[in-house]
């Protein structure tokens, strides 16, 4: 959201750089800590015409609202299966059947974002929406639990609003609440059997999750099911100097030196590490308090609006500042070459060039730390009562 | 799915077990969100509307007044003296049973946001606010009947919550009547706030007054209706109007009361002649 401007002076830019760029921890204009979130709140299932429904409040006042809804579709036939098979020789059809249920076209899932005072069309949502959609198939495993058999699949609407007016980037809020709202959407129970018309139960206290739970395991706070595998979530991780700073608020964003937006899924192998017994993996995690296995989706650069901020001007170019001279004219065009490839101390210049390797992969292994901020986002949506 | 409406005559109940005069379960919140201005949720039956309000505040810039001419909102009051009202809908796309998408350039939704930016500029005292905005954006969640009397109770609310100085509350609710066009019925009633399912079968109407007072702010009839029924549909929907207003003045005094035990505001000077009890 590069058009989304932050109306602050070169002077206040620095300040803010030069605060969230101290060591050993920076100084957050709201005082969180650096891998802090802001605390929300949550809710699920609040509107009965869908299929899974969420709501988060972020303690700033921005809301979303994320509805789900399924539809059946006829899976298109890809026409080229016949001249496969008869190319690949060794192939069962056994293997061939458990080829066609892996396969989950990406068209099984659409995805739309409204935000207040954009259009629909606007660069700005159609990347979010995007983003958010590519974390979601990137996982793999979505689209295999929508085929009902091999002539239909559900067709999943997410339509994502965000009711609050844009205060801060709003991609962390609106995937913690797809998120959530994806735990909670149940289709209907299938009642037919193989490739026939589906024909499914109507009664929805009989309805399935998207994400099915595990009857057996508890979560020992409020009674819920444990859900054996999640949606992905994404989260806006940025690095201002040397330090690196979780779910930046608006002003915070508008120094930063790199924003990236990554997609953190979980391990589909937790279901057989958490029953099974003992296997070089579980011995691994037997040492971390959770017990889950992160895997990095997708990561996507956000063009911060700190490029588009103003620089400001050094004293020693300044011609306001110095006494106009005989030579000034000559003198400032010098300054705008200097100002062109200097830095100068405590004068704002807004960064430049592209995120540097090192940065990139310290701000992923960051955010894929045992324990660190994607574990406790986790934690913390976990425990949200799924109704 | 036809309206049976022959079983109405015979116990003279409507499909969703009511009497004719009777409103539907009506719940409102204010102030549900933080960050706004302004903010108000409210449920008429399964009809459930969020409102936001900014302002008013300073129009953002020429990119945002050219965003807005090219189909963001319907503005209402002129830009120089007066404060400019403008209303912008977002119908969900699972708001309704089969998922149905609506682009801001639908010509139904403009026409909701003209209707409703028009009927507040004329209840707001915006010649207060000169060279300035209100936005108000409008959610829609969930769909069944009267929308667009949802969405003028919800912006009354919001607008309350601002704190920006208005005439009386505007209250809108629909009525209908139980004959359709071609039926000459003499018997025909006629019935207050409509559901989906009545909306899509029988002749009705919206209307919004201003306040207690017999005033219409709104009238919106989009159905082919006799004209020998329209007055009795018109008293039915003033008089629920009424009820409506009654309730949104319960919703915001408590909501008062609330606050200033909750000591979030102090106790005004005004609030000791009102009766707050």
């Amino acid at each position: 959201m590069s058009s989304q401007h932050v109306l602050l002076s070169p002077a206040e830019l620095s300040y803010l750089h030069a605060s969230l760029s101290l060591q050993p921890l920076p100084l957050r204009p709201d005082g969180r800590s650096p891998t802090q979130f802001r605390p929300l709140v949550a809710e699920t299932g609040i509107l009965p015409g869908t299929n899974g429904s969420a709501r988060i409040c972020f303690a700033d006042g921005t809301e979303a609202i994320v509805g789900v809804k399924a539809e059946v579709e006829r899976t298109v036939q890809p026409f080229t299966q016949d001249t496969q098979t008869t190319q690949d020789e060794g192939e069962t059809p056994a293997e061939d059947e458990r080829r066609k249920e892996e396969v989950g076209g990406s068209d099984w899932v659409e995805m739309t974002v409204e935000i207040p005072g954009y259009r629909d069309d606007d660069p700005t949502t159609v990347f979010l929406g995007q983003m958010l959609q590519e974390a979601l198939l990137a996982d793999g495993e979505f689209t295999k639990r929508l085929r009902i058999n091999g002539r239909f699949h559900w067709k999943i609407y997410l339509d994502i609003l965000l009711i609050s007016p844009p205060l801060s980037y709003p991609l962390p809020l609106l995937s913690l609440t797809t998120h959530l709202a994806l735990l909670s959407a149940r289709l209907p129970r299938l009642k037919s059997e193989g490739d026939e018309d589906p024909l499914f139960d109507d009664d929805w206290a009989a309805s399935t999750y998207v994400y099915p739970r595990d009857n057996n395991k508890k979560d020992g706070k409020d009674g819920n099911n444990k859900v054996v595998a999640r949606p992905p979530v994404t989260l806006l991780v940025m690095a201002v100097g040397n330090n690196i700073i979780f779910d930046p608020a608006r002003e915070e964003l508008a120094v930063a030196d790199v924003a990236l937006a990554v997609s953190v899924g979980e391990e589909t192998t937790t279901t057989t590490t958490q029953t099974g017994g003992d296997d070089d993996v579980d011995m691994e995690e037997g040492s971390t308090p959770g017990k889950r296995r992160l895997r990095l989706l997708s990561v996507r650069t956000i063009d911060p609006p700190s490029r588009l901020t103003p620089p400001g001007v050094p004293n020693a170019t300044n011609t306001a500042y110095t006494a106009p001279t005989g030579t000034a004219e000559a003198k400032t065009q010098d300054g705008a070459r200097t100002l062109e490839t200097e830095r100068v101390e405590g004068v704002w210049k807004a960064p430049r060039g592209g995120a540097k390797v090192m940065v990139m992969a310290a701000l992923v292994a960051k955010v894929l730390e045992k324990g660190g901020v994607a574990d406790e986002v986790l934690d913390g949506l976990e425990a949200v009562d799924l109704g | 799915m036809p309206l049976d409406t022959s079983s109405y005559s015979l116990a003279l109940l409507r499909v969703d077990g009511r009497r004719w005069n009777e409103l539907r379960r009506i719940n409102a919140q204010i102030r549900t969100q933080a960050a706004a201005d302004g903010s108000s949720y409210l449920e008429m039956g399964h009809t459930k509307v969020m409102c936001v309000v900014t302002g008013p505040s300073e129009p953002f810039g020429p990119a945002r007044v050219g965003r807005t001419g090219a189909g963001a909102g319907a503005t209402a009051g002129a830009s120089g003296g007066e404060a400019g009202v403008v209303v912008s809908i977002v119908v969900a796309g699972f708001s309704s049973v089969d998922r149905k998408r609506r682009g801001r350039g639908d010509k139904r939704i403009q026409e909701l946001q003209s209707t409703i930016s028009s009927a507040l500029a004329a209840s707001l005292h915006t010649h207060l606010f000169p060279h300035s905005t209100i936005s108000i954006s409008l959610h829609v969640l969930s769909q069944d009947g009267s929308l667009l009397a949802a969405l003028i109770n919800a912006a009354t609310l919001a607008c309350v919550d601002a704190g920006i100085p208005m005439t009386d509350y505007v209250a809108a609710c629909t009525a209908g009547s139980t004959s359709t066009y071609a039926a000459n019925d003499e018997s025909a009633d006629p019935l207050l706030d409509l559901n989906h399912q009545e909306e899509q079968e029988l002749p009705g109407l919206t209307v919004a007054t201003l306040g207690d007072s017999d005033r219409v702010a709104v009238l919106v009839c989009e159905s082919r209706v006799q004209v020998s029924r329209l007055e009795g549909m018109l008293a039915v929907g003033v008089d629920g109007c009424k009820q409506v207003r009654a309730i949104l003045d319960r919703v915001v005094r408590d909501k008062g009361r609330k606050m200033v035990q909750e000591g979030t505001v102090q106790k005004g000077v005004g609030l000791e002649d009102m009766e707050v009890d």
